[in-house]
This record gives structure tokens, C-alpha cells and sequence, in this order.
């Protein structure tokens, strides 16, 4: 062969390894909004490609084409809406990109877009935690001129200070989700209790009449995660303790707080289980399924999964609650969760339009009741909660108004992950009992401080 | 070996044709492997927290590094990844070598058990971790109902609900993942070792044990330290088997854990580009003892 066809041929062969290598790279980007397979970004091993769009519309020619992303714990319910929405209009056409089950993953992969000015995604379905983050960052658009005042008022008053930052609407409520105590309805007849106990010492008592039927009273989750915040928080609302005062100090090593945590560690190998410093909601909520305890604490849309023959040994025995407090007569407080629609601050103001009409239609009483009956969600919408059909589908939404009503926010705070992160750690220590109450939450205080200066 | 130092024509043609080759790679290399970890030292040198765009990300030079050195967490963290990597490579080393010496003897089925060897390796970690959680659980894992029968403990126990729980839960996952793969190292090792030897050995009367440690413990030196070294890297450097089997809890928080908290949660990309650069350094120290070790001498045929 000849040394200049050698050469060539050396090259071309060099060429395709290059090529080949750079195959086996990493993550290719996605392409622009009309194309609607995108690649998801997870914290552990492999990778995942999120579901296709909805339906199998296409979008009409000049439409506006807008990108969803959302997760899918809601998936379902989402896709259909998204498929009304574009059924009902010709102008925007909304794309699905849902991601992983899972509230750090979303932020995980919205954080990345952000900080790539990335304009692939519109519409973002947001923890309710992590809006003041957003917002501090910039990377939100206010939507303070998107509803009138009145408007606003339809939507449950914790959801709108939860989509608040520095006086400023940054996000619309979706949808709420607050915990509940589920109880076993059988075993506080079986032992003649016809009230349902409100108070820790209550339902301690109850537990004692019927200990030959359960292993514990109490079924929570107290693992080093933000599962545990919400508990934690939980516990020392009832006690009357709180983790920021009405000033956004923190009094995290209050006296209340350090009895609460106290009692919270005291539960655990006594009332609840000792592992319950490992569990997250499912765990929790399997030792209830089995039927080994008396009480689990859970978020409201639990309810389906407990009353579920082929799951549940408790099928039909469920009962829902308020959570319990520590002094008679008083109310006790959820937990709110729950997603907010967002629109990216990377986006030109034609597709900034068309998000903001998407997501005012998303929040709307009708759209927001049917999502309801799909996908059992508590709705942002007050409304809702005394619609008939609602009601008629999920009875337990009259005695769950009340719940979602008595409803606080975690700490609001664009340092929440930080805060969170605090609290988990040092909580964590006090509840497996690695470190003393009061340790534990001087040193959390001390952290608390150092993140509001 | 080359006798004259000065290189022939046909040898410097030869060169550049390796370099032409070679060039399309190095330059995909580069932009891959070279530029994110010298945009990340980059980012060190600066106070970059997301959350504060406004900021103007300044530069501060070796500060985020000092501040490493002041945080407490920082430095349980290393702690415990270092005791972490210790203990499992020693174990992973000792249950390796002992399996590939088995597997190295002909026998029925060997083909298939060194294939079925591998499946705990070939499983990604993050869903062995998640079943190794429920094999843990309190309530219905299968950890505490064998040791239960057996009459081991008297109780089911919450094992990651304890620091000393959590690690042993994390050492036994962790060898059980990779002990496989140390074994197929080794075992490759163990196949170039010559016949010859252990006949003559053999024939003068040396006894299992003595060929053992004259014969195979030296010849087998450097392929050990290659297995060792990419173990000991891989362990530094342990992320999703801690991140989903205890999320960090009771002390088990490795350093990489801790540098992906600061950069994805806490959005502190100066900081978190600080801890990763460390990272790097001191898995590149770790790599330059081991060579040192090995002789330095990785091509040779000697």
C-alpha cells in the first residue's frame, strides 16, 4: 500500500475512534422545545429517559410550544390535563417532560437547567420548599400581575405565603398535600373508645387497651431526610414550640422544642418501632399496612393505598384524623407540602405568555377539580373541598379541610436546603440518642443562626 | 533497548503517525476529562454560592480551601471515608485473592461461577443498596430473621440506626459488591503465573504453603497492586452505596457525599468545586504511592 493511502486510512480510522469515543461521552443536551425526548440527570448510578409527551397530538403549526416539567407521582393525572388543555386551544401547545418521584431529584435537575440558562423547560412543577431558593436566585419570574386580588383569595391561605418570597408571588399553587394520623377504626371499637383521642397521652392510652392486638402505638418517619423535618416540625408544633418565631429568629432550642424532641426520641422503642430513625413514608406505612400499629402519621393521599384490599391488611378498618397534641384542646398542625407551577426566568416573553396562560388554566377551579378526581391531590382551590362530586368520591375531604386549614409551612427560607440539611443531622442524633436533647438542638440553633445572618 | 539515543527517520514517522492517531482522542479526552477538573479548580478559587447571583461570584483565591480545613464536618467526613476505605479493602483483598485462588483450580462448573460471581458487581449499586436497605429493615428484613433462627440475636434489631450498625451494614454491602471484582483481577493475575514453577517447586519438596508464599505472593505483587489501587480509588471515592443505604446518618457520611450536598443541594459551587478538587488530590496521591510501589514501571516486560 502506499505510504500516502497509509496515511489516510490511519487518519480515517483515527477519525472513527474519535467518534466512537465521544459516543461513549457524556449527556447530550436536549434539543430545543419542539422535540420532547430530553434526558434526565439523577443523583445516583445509570441514567433514566423520562416518558414521552402526552397523547399523540402534534402541535399545530404556529402554535407556541411550551415544556412541562413535573414529576411523576402525578404523571397520570398531569398527562391528561396536559392532553384538555391542547385539545382546547390552538395557540400553545404544552410538551411533557416528567421526571423521577422524587422532590431532590426535581430540584437536582431544575438546579442544573437554571444554572445553565437553559431554556428547554417553561413550566416547572417546584416544591413548596424550594421557592424561596428559586426565587433568591432569580431564576423564577414574579407573578404577582397573573391573578387579581380576588383570584388569589380562592386559593388556601398557606399556599399562597408558601409561593411568597420578599412580598413577591413567585409561584402559583397546584396542588397541597398535608399529613394526617391514620388510625385503626376497629381496634378503638373493639376496646369501646368511641371518641377519637386528640392528645399524645390519649392515644397512649387507647394503645394500652389494645396492645395484644398491635406492636406499637405509633408509626412516623424519623430518618435523616426531609420526611423527618416535616415529623419533627410536627412534634414540636404540638408542643407549642416553633422553629422560627414570627421575626424569622430562630428559637430552635426553646423549651417547648427540647420536650418535644425529648418525647419524639422517648417514642421510639417504646411506642414506635427503633427503626423508625431509618424510615421514610413507605417503611412507616408498611408496619400500618401489616397491621402492626395502632396510629401512622403520613400524608393525606395515603388514604387509597391504605384502603386498598390487594396492599393493605387494613383495608376498610382506616380511620383519618388530626394529628395529636399535647394539651388538650388544641388544634393540632400538618405539615403542608405540595407543588407550585413556576415559569424559567431563560425564557423569551413569547413563551413566558404562553406559560403564564398555561398555568393560569392549571389552577382554575374547573382544572384543579378534575386533577382532584383523578389523582386524589389535595387541590390549592378552597372550593374544592365542598364540591359534591369531590365529595362524593373522597368522603374524607370534609373532615380534611379542617386539617389542611390548621396547615403550617416548614421554615421559609432561600437557605432552606441548608436549613433542612441542619435540622436532619442534628435531630437525627437526638432521636437515635448519639447525642442529648439539648446538645442536639443547641448546636442546630447555633447552626440555624450562622445560615440567617 | 535502543543502542544510539538519537532516533532513526522511520522511527520519528512512526511517532507522528502515533501521534495523528492518538490526536482525535487526547483532544475528545481533554475537552471531556481535562477541562470540567480545571474548570472545577477554577470555580474553587471563587466565592460562588447560586443563590446569590448578584454577587458577581468574586475571586478569592485559596480561601474556600482554609475554610476546609476549619469545618468540622469536612474533616469527620475524610476520617471516615479513609477508615471506610481501609477496612473494605483490606477485607475485599483477602476474600478476593482467597476466591480467585479457588477459582483458579480447574473444576466442574468453574466456567459458570466465575460468570455467576460477578452478579453482585454487574448489579448497579444504587438498586443493590436499596435491597440490602430492606434486607436491613427493622421489621421485615431478612438480616434479622436468619440471624434470628439461628439463634445469633434474641430480637430483630434496627441495624442502620446505630453508627456501628450503619457501618458494618455498609462494609458488608460494600465487599459483597466488589469482592467479586477484586477476585477477577486477581484471578487474571493468577493465570499468567507459569506452570513451570509450582512443578519444580513441587519436585523440591516445597510444601502448599511454602509455594504459596515463595512463588505466588511475589510473582503476584504487581497485578495486586493494580486491583488494589483501583479499589482503593473507587472506595475514596464511595457516593450512591451511602447516599441510599443511610443517606449519610450515624456518622457515615463519606466526603463525596458531603461535596455533592454542598454543590446540589446547598447550590455553593465554590465550595463544593473546593471539596471535589481535594477529592481529586487525594486520589491522585493515593494513585502516586501505589506506582511508587509498583516499581513505577507499568510497561514493563522484565
Amino acid at each position: 500500500m502506499k505510504k500516502s493511502t497509509k496515511k489516510l486510512l490511519a487518519a480515517l480510522l483515527a477519525m472513527t475512534m474519535a467518534f466512537g469515543l465521544a459516543a461513549c461521552g457524556s449527556d447530550v443536551e436536549p434539543a430545543p422545545a419542539a422535540e420532547s425526548a430530553a434526558e434526565t440527570e439523577i443523583e445516583a448510578d445509570g441514567e433514566q429517559q423520562p416518558t414521552e409527551t402526552a397523547g399523540e397530538a402534534e402541535a399545530p403549526a404556529d402554535a407556541v410550544v411550551i415544556n412541562f416539567a413535573y414529576d411523576e407521582g402525578v404523571g397520570d393525572a398531569t398527562r391528561e390535563m396536559i392532553d384538555k388543555f391542547n385539545a382546547s386551544q390552538s395557540d400553545i401547545f404544552v410538551e411533557s417532560y416528567s421526571l423521577p418521584h422524587d422532590a431532590n431529584n426535581l430540584h437536582d435537575d431544575f438546579v442544573n437547567k437554571m444554572v445553565a440558562q437553559d431554556t428547554s423547560v417553561d413550566v416547572m412543577a417546584l416544591d413548596v420548599v424550594y421557592v424561596s431558593e428559586f426565587a433568591a436566585a432569580g431564576w423564577v419570574n414574579p407573578m404577582d400581575d397573573l391573578y387579581t386580588a380576588e383570584e388569589l383569595d380562592a386559593f388556601l391561605p398557606g399556599t399562597v405565603s408558601g409561593a411568597t418570597y420578599n412580598g413577591t408571588l413567585y409561584a402559583a399553587p397546584w396542588f397541597t398535600n398535608a399529613s394526617a394520623l391514620f388510625y385503626r377504626t376497629d381496634l378503638l371499637e373493639q376496646a369501646g373508645i368511641s371518641e377519637v383521642p386528640t392528645t399524645w397521652q390519649g392515644w397512649q392510652d387507647a394503645y394500652e387497651k389494645v396492645k395484644g392486638d398491635v406492636d406499637y402505638a405509633f408509626s412516623f418517619q424519623g430518618i435523616q431526610g426531609e420526611a423527618m423535618v416535616c415529623d419533627w416540625c410536627e412534634f414540636i408544633w404540638s408542643f407549642g414550640g416553633q422553629v422560627l418565631d414570627e421575626n424569622g429568629t430562630a428559637v430552635c432550642n426553646s423549651a417547648e422544642n427540647i420536650e418535644a424532641t425529648q418525647f419524639m426520641a422517648d417514642l421510639i422503642g417504646t411506642y414506635a418501632p427503633e427503626g423508625v430513625t431509618t424510615y421514610a413514608e413507605s417503611e412507616s406505612e408498611q408496619v400500618f399496612k401489616e397491621g402492626k400499629a395502632l396510629t401512622c402519621r403520613t400524608w393525606s393521599g395515603t388514604w387509597n393505598v391504605f384502603n386498598d384490599e390487594a396492599e393493605s391488611n387494613v383495608a376498610g378498618n382506616v380511620g383519618m384524623t388530626f394529628l395529636p397534641v399535647s394539651e388538650e384542646g388544641d388544634t393540632g398542625h400538618s405539615c403542608m407540602g405540595g407543588l407550585d407551577l413556576v415559569t424559567n426566568v431563560w425564557i423569551d416573553d413569547a413563551h413566558k405568555e404562553a406559560a403564564n396562560t398555561f398555568i393560569k388554566w392549571m389552577t382554575s377551579e374547573e382544572t384543579e377539580k378534575e386533577f382532584t378526581l383523578i389523582s386524589s391531590q389535595p387541590p390549592a382551590v378552597k372550593a374544592i373541598y365542598s364540591d359534591a362530586d369531590v365529595l362524593e368520591k373522597i368522603p374524607f375531604y370534609t373532615d380534611f379541610f379542617a386539617i389542611i386549614e390548621a396547615g403550617n409551612t416548614r421554615p421559609l427560607s432561600p437557605n432552606y436546603a441548608e436549613v433542612s440539611d441542619a435540622i436532619q443531622r442534628n435531630v437525627h442524633m437526638a432521636l437515635t440518642g448519639e447525642q442529648s436533647v439539648e446538645d442536639a438542638l443547641n448546636a442546630l440553633q447555633g447552626e440555624v443562626e450562622a445560615l440567617s445572618k | 533497548m535502543k543502542t544510539s539515543s538519537k532516533k532513526s527517520a522511520q522511527e520519528r514517522q512512526d511517532a507522528k503517525v502515533a501521534w495523528l492517531m492518538m490526536a482525535p482522542a487526547l483532544l475528545i479526552l481533554s475537552v471531556i476529562a481535562l477541562y470540567p477538573v480545571l474548570r472545577t479548580f477554577w470555580l474553587s478559587l471563587h466565592e460562588m454560592s447560586l443563590k446569590n447571583p448578584g454577587s458577581g461570584y468574586p475571586f478569592i483565591g485559596l480561601r474556600n480551601y482554609i475554610e476546609i480545613f476549619s469545618d468540622q464536618r469536612a474533616m469527620t467526613d475524610i476520617v471516615f471515608t479513609i477508615k471506610f476505605t481501609i477496612v473494605t479493602v483490606v477485607l475485599e483483598m483477602f476474600i478476593g485473592f482467597a476466591a480467585a485462588l479457588v477459582m483458579n483450580r480447574a473444576f466442574k462448573g468453574r466456567g459458570i461461577v466465575r460468570a455467576a460471581i460477578l452478579i453482585p458487581w454487574a448489579i448497579p449499586t444504587s438498586v443493590s443498596a436499596m435491597m440490602w436497605k430492606f434486607i436491613y429493615n427493622d421489621q421485615y428484613g431478612m438480616f434479622n430473621d436468619v440471624l434470628y433462627r439461628l439463634g445469633i440475636i434474641d430480637g430483630y434489631k434496627a441495624w442502620l440506626s446505630s453508627a456501628s450498625g450503619s457501618f458494618m451494614a455498609l462494609v458488608i454491602t460494600d465487599v459483597w459488591k466488589t469482592a467479586p471484582y477484586m477476585a477477577l483481577l486477581i484471578l487474571a493475575g493468577l493465570q499468567m503465573l507459569p506452570e513451570e514453577l509450582y512443578e519444580s517447586a513441587k519436585l523440591d519438596g516445597a510444601n502448599v504453603i511454602q509455594r504459596f508464599f515463595t512463588i505466588t505472593i511475589p510473582l503476584m505483587k504487581r497485578p495486586l497492586l493494580v486491583a488494589l489501587l483501583f479499589r482503593t480509588l473507587d472506595a475514596f471515592r464511595v457516593f450512591d452505596l451511602i447516599s441510599v443505604l443511610t443517606g449519610g446518618a450515624n456518622g457515615t457520611e463519606s466526603i463525596c457525599v458531603y461535596a455533592h450536598k454542598q454543590l446540589m443541594s446547598f447550590l455553593d459551587f465554590g465550595y463544593g468545586s473546593a471539596l471535589a478538587v481535594l477529592i481529586f488530590i487525594v486520589v491522585f496521591i493515593i494513585s502516586l504511592i501505589y506506582m511508587f510501589f509498583m516499581g513505577g514501571d507499568l510497561a514493563g516486560d522484565d
